[in-house]
């Protein structure tokens, strides 16, 4: 079952083991490789009223599956030493937080600003879009591989994008094909 | 104590409660959405 | 023969070779590799002792017979003092798939009297097979994806 979730959904979401059915961390920051479009880790936070970070964190190959209620793990072992771990996620790039991100058309046009990304979750983890605040106001959705270029402050895309800002999830989710077609990617 | 003195300890045992909440959500909630750096 | 979890909890645990009667039943503690009872919680508390499936002489409709008093003893480990203090009840837990989809809360768990063998898990109107069962915990119970809707 594949379904489309919001990072901001994810993150909180605890981390659970499917052999021992107990709550080791919970979700702290999403990472992602925009070019290849795909989750690529998480942080963690320990679980617990006071608690902070966690010191683990999980590639996205120590995943076992992204679910509407959980990250699940297939046990405490999964959880993975920083020093084991891809540079991109034990030493997440900060100043690279999409969030807020003003996102600009190759011709200039500001579409609106990055209020979080849409990923495509089951087994793996597929980003297919970003929320935005539209530029003229309301909520909308543009599709992935969009941007050309993401420095932490803007991301910039392709012109066609403009006609492809969508209302929902729903239409976000009907639209990627097409969108990548014509980006002559599929 | 009279009632107000522990009504008093009552109300600094809750905010100080309170802060240390507000201060470790702050430090969990802290981050985001973070792109990987580039290859290129 | 098969029973359920629900209708077992405060039924008398009694000694064969004594017929006194040692306590009632408070919780089952179940082995998630095997899908079987593994073991009897009587009592709570300080007093809460653990009786092995092995050390039954018959775990029946009215009363749960034990081969005698020295079978019970007390918790050995965390995951026996978890389940004595009732952390490790499956009744009342919620119910996850591997998936990490949320798919209601166990009700009820059936089993066969005479092994000890899991029959099914009862979430709502539905029964999970045993087999289904991947793990179980404070948390939560895992169940395979084939329990997704």
């Amino acid at each position: 079952m594949n379904l489309l979730m919001t990072a901001s959904q994810i993150r909180g979401l605890p981390v659970v083991t499917v052999r021992s059915g107990e709550d080791i961390a919970e979700v702290r920051d999403v990472i992602y490789d925009p070019e290849a479009g795909r989750l690529v880790g998480l942080t963690l936070n320990r679980r617990g009223f006071l608690a902070g970070r966690s010191h683990d964190v999980l590639p996205v190959e120590a995943i076992h599956a992204i679910g509407q209620h959980a990250v699940m793990v297939l046990d405490e072992s999964s959880l993975v030493d920083p020093v084991d771990a891809p540079d991109d996620v034990a030493h997440p790039a900060t100043e690279r937080n999409v969030l807020g991100n003003d996102v600009l058309t190759e011709g200039g046009t500001s579409l609106g600003k990055v209020t979080d990304l849409v990923l495509l979750v089951g087994s793996t983890g597929e980003v297919v879009g970003y929320q935005i605040d539209k530029a003229d106001g309301g909520q909308g959705y543009i599709p992935l591989p969009a941007q050309l270029s993401v420095s932490g402050v803007a991301l910039v895309v392709p012109n066609i994008t403009e006609e492809f800002v969508q209302e929902d999830l729903v239409g976000l989710g009907a639209t990627v094909d097409e969108f990548r077609s014509r980006l002559g990617l599929t | 104590m009279s009632v107000i003195g522990w009504l008093i300890v009552a109300v600094i045992v809750l905010v100080v409660v309170a802060a240390l909440f507000v201060i470790t959500r702050r430090r969990r909630r802290g981050g985001g959405v973070f792109a990987t750096r580039s290859k290129r | 023969m098969n029973d359920s979890f629900c209708h077992s909890v405060g039924r008398k645990v009694v000694s064969r070779a004594s017929a006194k009667e040692l306590g009632a039943v408070e919780h089952l503690l179940v082995d998630d590799q095997q899908r079987n009872v593994a073991a009897v919680v009587v009592g709570r508390g300080k007093k809460a002792r653990l009786v092995e499936w092995a050390r039954l002489s018959g775990f029946g409709p009215d009363a749960v017979m034990v081969v005698d008093e020295g079978a019970l003893r007390p918790p050995g480990d965390d995951r026996e003092r978890s389940a004595a203090d009732g952390k490790l009840e499956l009744v009342g837990r919620r119910a996850l798939s591997e998936r990490g989809n949320e798919l209601g809360t166990i009700d009820d768990v059936t089993f066969d009297a005479d092994t000890g063998a899991l029959v099914d898990l009862v979430i709502g109107e539905r029964r999970a097979p045993a087999g289904s069962l991947l793990g179980s915990g404070s948390y939560a119970v895992v169940l395979d994806k084939s329990q997704e809707p």
